[in-house]
């Protein structure tokens, strides 16, 4: 499962730690998020989602 | 995050600390009831020690702070494996240890009911999981 989450996060210039912050989670899961580590939950990838003001399959797309 | 939200963290941030304090109060209370004061005040001690140095620990930890407030479901994700992992390893021990009791001649106390308490707790669990949904 790849993601866009780096991308959008920098884009807006934002910190690991403040998109964490602003999401309710810690800056590490927001780093695992990114590179893949940890597939978060549907709620938190709406949560994610509503955050950037995109929709889950503009942020998460499924590679396989 | 809502006010009720944000009481609900803190209320959280408080329970395993004070979870700790409460067993180094059993502690004590066993030493003091059982004539073993020395033990009973180290035990205190050491599970109010561990429960400041939780809070402490929890400023520099955002693992520590997870662990204590449960916001972030990853960090709760860990700390659900680190039990199940934990439980699995005092599980076998048990097993093990009523293997050998057994086959020293004696009756497999308290091992064997240990292994009924572990084995009937997951059977409630997955039960009671299994209902919820």
């Amino acid at each position: 499962m790849r993601n866009r989450v780096r991308t959008l996060r920098q884009k807006r210039g934002m910190s690991q730690a403040a998109l964490g912050a602003a999401l309710g989670v810690s800056r590490q899961t927001i780093n695992s998020i990114e590179t893949g580590r940890y597939l978060p939950s549907l709620p938190l990838a709406l949560a994610i989602a509503h955050h950037f003001e995109l929709i889950v399959e503009e942020i998460f797309d499924d590679d396989e | 995050m809502t006010t009720n939200d944000t009481q609900k963290q803190s209320t959280r941030q408080w329970m395993l600390p004070g979870f700790a304090v409460a067993i180094g109060i059993a502690y004590l209370i066993a030493g003091l009831v059982g004539d073993e004061v020395g033990f009973g005040l180290f035990g205190l001690a050491l599970m109010v020690t561990v429960a400041v140095a939780l809070l402490l620990v929890r400023r520099r930890s955002e693992t520590v702070q997870g662990l204590l407030d449960r916001r972030d479901e990853r960090i709760v994700q860990i700390d659900v494996k680190a039990t199940a992992f934990a439980g699995s390893v005092v599980t076998a021990a048990v097993l093990i240890a009523f293997i050998v009791e057994i086959a020293r001649g004696n009756d497999g106390s308290p091992y064997a009911a240990l292994g009924a308490i572990g084995g009937l707790a997951y059977l409630a669990s997955v039960v009671w999981h299994r209902v919820r949904g």
